[in-house]
């Protein structure tokens, strides 16, 4: 992984532009060796970099000036909110300044009326349905991450979650964002109303991985939590009978609130870490959850299990809320059962159309053969979001290089199916190298002059996102060694 | 000049681009009312780019949900494809031509070039959370595309949404793919009637804010109400559109009224073909003076709507959007009071040399409009496509 060289002539400065930065937010400096060292990586943990110097502002007014004074200076701006991104995205720069946004936590307003939130950039996702759930309110997009992630790192990264399917990623769920561009000058961008009066730029700006300015203030919508939540779990004897189940249950006209595929490596492994009764011998496990009101939920489990038995599966109901979190309990300890087989694994994240499910688990186990590594598959089936899980051993010689090079091929193989890169972690720096396997020269070069639009001195999160250097090695990926992962009471799913 | 294919397009564009000769992207024509009216070059006339042959569906995946087709497709074709397999587009595309007087066939890519999002776009958003990808070609002349064709992607910028509402002034589309929705078997619209405004958005919010999950969310005040075909339902109403199978449809209607605390409202007989009227601003086609749609923060449209205090009016979204009618002198007084709300006050019928002076939407703050004009011209450097338009 290369990125942008640094300029020493930036670094030689470092002591003039801690002064600098102190003089706009006087008590936001870090410039100290263990204060940066905190921020000098973020959830892709195989890289580190200590920042040039670090600053925390409190205010809309400092962030303005901060970005006024580095691109006069023309100093590389890297934003971070809580660090969890797991592509690279806040990776900082040795000459570059870091700018954290987590002083700005403050929810402004909460508007039940017009069904939004008003917050300021560093609050995290989960404190945003805490401050409206004791009125039966939520905020949709659930990142595995939420309890730390911020909501202006979500609006980074275009956010996911489990329920997707139904309740859309972060950009379906906003109205409107304030947000600081690279010259200093403040604009909005939608609000209550989620009217722009001009080109979506709210649309634009959601997703664009910190290469376009820093996002101050978001709008987002709150929904009513559904009365009723009722999950089920279905096995299957062959991986293409699931894949035909969820193809069947989407043609059928059902949107469950989530629907999760586990393949047999993934179920075994969970079943024996922490024992959520999933059938043993099933080559593939669905759980599938519909939410609404009782009427609908009752519905939709019914058409839901007849589909299931028609595809020749087992379906089993959760019959209580205990039961309910149980089955749940084993998909969400995925990260952590897969920790106890291999001392290493990388999560890969693309996104395929629904039906390439089969032949894409087949091809991926003629690449685990090739490359002699195991491999296990949790999936957002509902939508089509694949996060295999590639297990090696660091300490093995050449053993990384070869998981790299095997989650790079299977995200190759999700485009050559029709799919993309990535489907809810980000470009970043991780899959930066390969988006000329997705994309053509012209479709990349419309989007680097999307980029200078915005950000004309190319100083916004330089070397992320798009292969501006020669084509090397492809690097990174979420990685744990010795069961330990990155923010590990963050749980992963 | 008309362009068939994707590489007519380019050679168009290309041509036009070595002339400095701008043009105007024309397929079914019905929307050429929207917007300043363009110019040409030095007050030339302005060539026209037809690409109505750029039609028909490519690909049609159900059990995907997704569509992929050519941009001139007509929305009926579509929208009768998709119903055959019990699907719909999610943003309920409107069709114009009846309030603009327009002739012509209604196209899926002047739907979303024009982000024409009709009732049901309180379910499913508007047309920029259904596109997905597509392929265009900019004013470079150069193919390219953005987005996919799965539901769930984050590679690189979302260029999908930039195309929604631009009224064709970034790229030439050449294909566009959208993520579909399973239409339901049965609906059911209710009318509550004899409403004031007050106290009709209220309910409607109520609704909205419930897991019923309604599609439609209309207050008609009493002077529509004979356009609307609801001659006795007094001074306003409130109608509410609920969607399902036929069992979990009669609940959900038992829990509105629950939650309205109303032993029964009275049902609408052809309430889809209300709505489409409703979201199509065809209410409003024998209505004297300028069109207008105001969009606002729903608690604040009954406010918003006394302030207006136009004779014709109504409001959908559960008062995200407000239709009137108004004589062209108010349109100062009508982005006053859009933008002292934060909301925006688009001129969506009028006379040419209104629409020139007023432009579809107010005019952006400064460093908004120099960064939308930076934007524009990353697309189409030499304002080559409706210049002017918007």
């Amino acid at each position: 992984m290369l990125l942008p060289p640094t300029d020493q002539s930036i670094v030689a400065r470092r002591q003039a532009i801690a002064a600098a930065l102190r003089a706009i937010v006087p008590d936001g400096v870090v410039a100290d060796e263990s204060g940066l060292a905190t921020f000098d990586a973020d959830a892709l943990s195989a890289y580190h970099q200590m920042p040039l110097v670090c600053v925390l502002p409190s205010t809309r007014e400092q962030v303005s000036e901060v970005l006024k004074f580095a691109v006069a200076e023309g100093i590389p701006i890297v934003p971070r909110g809580a660090g969890t991104s797991l592509s690279g995205g806040a990776l900082p720069r040795e000459d570059g300044i870091l700018i954290g946004m987590g002083r700005m936590k403050r929810i402004l307003e909460v508007d039940y009326e017009n069904g939004c939130v008003v917050v300021e950039p560093g609050v995290t996702n989960a404190n945003i349905t805490k401050a409206v759930e004791a009125n039966g309110f939520y905020y949709a997009p659930d990142p595995s991450s939420q309890i730390a992630c911020t909501i202006g790192g979500n609006v980074a990264e275009n956010s996911g979650g489990l329920h997707c399917l139904k309740y859309g990623l972060t950009t379906n769920n906003l109205l409107g964002v304030t947000m600081v561009l690279p010259g200093g000058e403040i604009v909005t961008l939608g609000g209550k109303s989620g009217a722009q009066g001009g080109l979506d730029l709210l649309g634009l700006v959601t997703g664009s991985e910190g290469l376009l300015g820093v996002v101050v203030e978001v709008v987002v919508k709150i929904l009513r939590k559904a009365p009723v939540t009722r999950t089920l779990m279905a096995s299957f004897d062959t991986v293409p009978a699931a894949g035909k189940c969820v193809a069947a249950v989407i043609a059928g006209g059902v949107v469950p609130a989530a629907m999760e595929f586990m393949d047999r490596r993934a179920a075994e492994a969970i079943e024996a870490f922490n024992q959520p009764g999933y059938p043993a011998g099933a080559e593939a496990i669905l759980i599938i959850d519909a939410d609404g009101v009782e009427a609908d939920v009752t519905h939709d489990m019914a058409r839901i299990t007849e589909i299931v038995t028609a595809c020749g599966g087992r379906a089993v109901e959760a019959t209580d809320e205990k039961q309910r979190a149980r089955i749940w309990s084993g998909r969400k300890a995925a990260f952590a059962a897969m920790g106890r087989i291999a001392p290493d694994m990388i999560c890969m994240d693309g996104t395929i159309p629904r039906h390439a499910l089969p032949q894409v688990l087949e091809e991926m186990a003629q690449l685990s053969d090739h490359y002699g590594l195991g491999f296990c598959n949790v999936f957002h089936a509902g939508d089509g979001n694949l996060h295999p899980l590639i297990l090696f051993d660091v300490m093995k010689d050449g053993e990384f290089e070869r998981a790299e090079a095997f989650g790079a091929d299977i995200l190759r193989l999700c485009v050559k199916v029709g799919g993309v890169l990535t489907g809810e972690h980000g470009v970043g720096i991780e899959k930066r190298d390969l988006m000329t396997d997705m994309f053509s020269e012209s479709d990349l070069e419309q989007q680097h002059r999307v980029k200078c639009a915005f950000d004309s001195g190319g100083l916004f999160n330089p070397g992320k996102v798009f292969p501006t250097l020669s084509v090397c090695i492809e690097q990174g990926h979420i990685h744990a060694h010795g069961g330990k992962l990155p923010h590990p009471n963050i749980p992963r799913y | 000049m008309r362009a068939d294919s994707e590489a007519q397009v380019i050679e168009a564009v290309r041509a036009a681009r070595a002339d400095a000769a701008p043009l105007e992207i024309v397929a079914g024509g019905t929307r050429r009312g929207v917007g300043r009216p363009m110019q040409g070059s030095h007050g030339a006339d302005l060539a026209q780019l037809d690409v109505s042959g750029l039609s028909g569906i490519r690909k049609y995946e159900p059990e995907e949900l997704i569509v992929t087709a050519a941009p001139a497709t007509p929305l009926s074709e579509i929208v009768q494809a998709l119903a055959e397999k019990n699907q719909r587009l999610g943003f309920d595309p409107a069709d114009w031509s009846q309030l603009l007087g327009s002739n012509g066939v209604a196209t899926l890519g002047g739907a979303v070039s024009a982000d024409a999002s009709g009732s049901g776009k309180l379910r499913h958003g508007p047309a920029r959370d259904s596109l997905l990808g597509f392929h265009a070609v900019n004013g470079l002349g150069e193919a390219f595309r953005g987005g996919s064709r799965v539901v769930k992607n984050v590679t690189g910028f979302d260029l999908p949404k930039l195309m929604c509402g631009a009224f064709g002034t970034l790229a030439v589309l050449t294909e566009v793919t959208f993520r579909v929705y399973p239409r339901p078997s049965h609906s059911v619209t209710l009318c509550l009637e004899d409403m004031t405004i007050d106290d009709g958005l209220a309910a409607l919010r109520k609704i909205g804010r419930s897991a019923l999950e309604p599609t439609g969310l209309a207050y008609l005040p009493g002077a529509l109400l004979g356009e609307a075909g609801l001659p006795d339902a007094g001074n306003g109403a409130a109608l509410i559109r609920l969607e399902g199978a036929p069992q979990p449809l009669e609940e959900k209607v038992a829990m509105a009224h629950g939650l309205l605390g109303r032993v029964s409202a009275r049902r609408v007989e052809d309430g889809i073909g209300l709505f489409s009227r409703i979201g199509s601003g065809a209410l409003f086609a024998g209505a004297v003076g300028d069109v207008w749609r105001v969009l606002v923060a729903p608690a604040d449209a009954p406010r918003v709507a006394k302030d207006l205090n136009a004779s014709s009016w109504l409001a959908d979204w559960a008062g995200g959007v407000i239709w009137l009618a108004a004589p062209p002198q108010d349109a100062a007084r009508i982005r006053a009071i859009a933008a002292a709300a934060h909301g925006q006050a688009m001129l969506l019928r009028a006379a040419p040399d209104q629409r020139a002076s007023l432009g579809l939407y107010a005019p952006q703050p400064p460093a908004l409009a120099e960064l939308t004009a930076r934007v524009k011209a990353a697309f189409d450097p030499l304002s080559l496509f409706n210049p002017g338009r918007f």
